[in-house]
């Protein structure tokens, strides 16, 4: 039940805007997710937390067209006619070990014959994640964080309307996973696509997202608005009182289905 | 990796002085060559001195002349040519056999299903109990040979490159396909090259059979070759030949696995465990 439209949705906008209707997902028996209805802006940041098991992860999966056994509807309209397939970060890098880390990032442009040119296109965006001069070397000498930077070119190479990411900085330490969420608000910044960011930490959610969705139970619990201008300071009382209370909203087992507005 | 594993044995016993101190031979390398030199060595002198009937073992220099005595005929060329040509004949057919039933029933689980518990089930025949049955089929010409040398390395290679494709890592297929890669571009981007370690190893255990089950075949119903050449050195109580024809099977085989390893150095640069310098 993927529909997937190349109309332009208007000239300024680069991202993709999805739109779910009452999406539901059985494993078996067991229902995750329970008919979620979400519209996602053309150039949005949305994160969605929630405890282990509550979902999330699957709805991604759904949106990235990972898994299709899902029911209601999934609609992913691209800008500016552009290809609109989403791009998507997983928690590993998920680098191929026996190519270099140039050619992994041409990988990204999916199986092309224009060798040269996707050489010079992966360069690009090599330069966009600091790791132009890594190129001919293989990714295994790479720290994580630099993998995930690696991921992160690829997943960008191809001029994404929307990517994916599932807690791609899960594993980084705290430093790194820091100066990573930096590196992702400034190349969203630059380049406009939609970004849908499935998290645990709701300092990260806040810190990049511009509406933070709080997935509970397989239904929406809660769906924010972030109102900080960016870049954000974690150190301010407002952006700790919120983190707060989205902290112990994502913590509650009972259901809470009220809107805040702040 | 042995010379490090020297060194630290060196340093740690230097540390403990109870335990003797190690020879101080400078160049670490040198050490695997001597006990097969001191073999040598005493095997050449006790046949000097008549210790050693050379009906028993020739001497190291009667094996040497040999060599040359069958070199300058032409004889050893002629038969070392002719066991070779059999070797990657069979290696040749028997391995693109196993290779194409690997990649088929590793990509396709119906594929699998057809074949796989028949291979696994003639897989436990010994190839070389076919002898008998071989030479009734196919006599002792060179159908009997490749049947058995294809027989023989069939299995690693279909085992290893089965299981190469079964165990490429999931997440890198699910992530090249999120990526539009499928079919052949799949196959070639990320299965193979996934899979390639273990079908090198594959290559290498059926390297090994490969003149395992030539020179048994060879001996037993050939009229040229290295093992024929052995067999009929035997008749005439050649001993020194049947010496050399052993010495060139040691020599043939670590030839062959010193090519895997080349393929090995040149396909798997990007593993660690294959990258220059490391490894023995």
């Amino acid at each position: 039940m993927i529909q997937t439209s190349f109309q332009q949705e208007s000239p300024l906008a680069a991202g993709a805007s999805v739109t779910l209707r009452s999406i539901t997902r059985r494993f078996g028996d067991k229902s995750v997710l329970e008919g979620i209805d979400l519209a996602v802006k053309p150039g949005e940041f949305v994160a969605i937390v929630g405890q282990s098991g509550s979902g999330k992860s699957t709805l991604l999966r759904i949106i990235a067209g990972l898994d299709g056994d899902f029911g209601g509807s999934l609609t992913i309209s691209g800008a500016g006619g552009a290809k609109t397939a989403a791009r998507i970060m997983y928690q590993e890098p998920r680098l191929l070990p026996w190519a270099s880390i140039i050619d992994n990032v041409a990988f990204g442009l999916g199986p092309t014959p224009d060798r040269s040119n996707a050489l010079s296109k992966a360069r690009k965006a090599l330069e966009a994640v600091h790791l132009a001069d890594r190129g001919p070397e293989w990714p295994d000498v790479l720290s994580g964080g630099q993998k995930q930077r690696v991921a992160l070119a690829r997943a960008l190479v191809s001029r994404p309307d929307l990517l994916v990411l599932d807690e791609p900085l899960g594993a980084l330490d705290a430093l790194t996973r820091i100066s990573m969420q930096s590196l992702l608000e400034k190349v969203w910044q630059d380049e406009g696509f939609t970004a849908l960011l499935v998290t645990h930490d709701v300092t990260e959610a806040l810190t990049l997202a511009d509406r933070v969705v709080l997935i509970e139970n397989g239904q929406i619990a809660l769906d924010i608005q972030v109102p900080f201008a960016r870049p954000r300071r974690r150190g301010s009382v407002q952006f700790a009182a919120l983190a707060d209370e989205l902290l112990s909203a994502v913590l509650k087992t009972k259901s809470q289905t009220e809107e805040y507005v702040i | 990796m042995t010379d490090i594993a020297l060194r630290v044995t060196a340093k740690t016993t230097a540390k403990r002085k109870t335990l003797p101190l190690p020879s101080r031979l400078s160049p670490n390398r040198f050490i695997p060559c001597l006990l097969p030199l001191t073999v040598l060595i005493l095997w050449q002198t006790s046949a000097s001195l008549g210790k050693l009937p050379s009906s028993i073992l020739p001497a190291p220099s009667d094996v040497l002349a040999a060599a040359w005595r069958l070199l300058r005929s032409g004889e050893l060329a002629t038969n070392a040519g002719i066991s070779f040509s059999r070797a990657a004949s069979g290696l040749i057919v028997g391995g693109s056999i196993a290779f194409s039933f690997g990649l088929s029933n590793g990509l396709s689980r119906l594929s699998e299903r057809t074949t796989d518990t028949t291979i696994q089930m003639v897989r436990n025949i010994p190839n070389l109990a076919l002898i008998p049955l071989v030479i009734l089929w196919f006599g002792i010409g060179e159908g009997a040979k490749l049947f058995l040398v294809s027989f023989g390395v069939f299995f690693p290679i279909y085992i290893n490159t089965f299981h190469g494709i079964r165990t490429v890592d999931p997440q890198l297929v699910e992530m090249a396909r999120s990526y539009g890669f499928s079919g052949f571009a799949l196959f070639r981007r990320v299965i193979l090259p996934g899979a390639l370690p273990s079908i090198l190893v594959g290559l290498r255990y059926a390297l090994g059979i490969m003149w395992l089950t030539l020179i048994v075949a060879e001996t037993i119903a050939a009229q040229s070759g290295l093992g024929y050449m052995a067999m009929s050195a035997r008749e005439f109580m050649q001993t020194d030949v049947v010496v050399l024809a052993i010495l060139i099977y040691a020599l043939l085989g670590k030839m062959a696995d010193s090519a895997v390893r080349v393929i090995e150095r040149l396909t798997l640069s990007w593993h660690p465990a294959y990258r220059k310098g490391a490894g023995a």
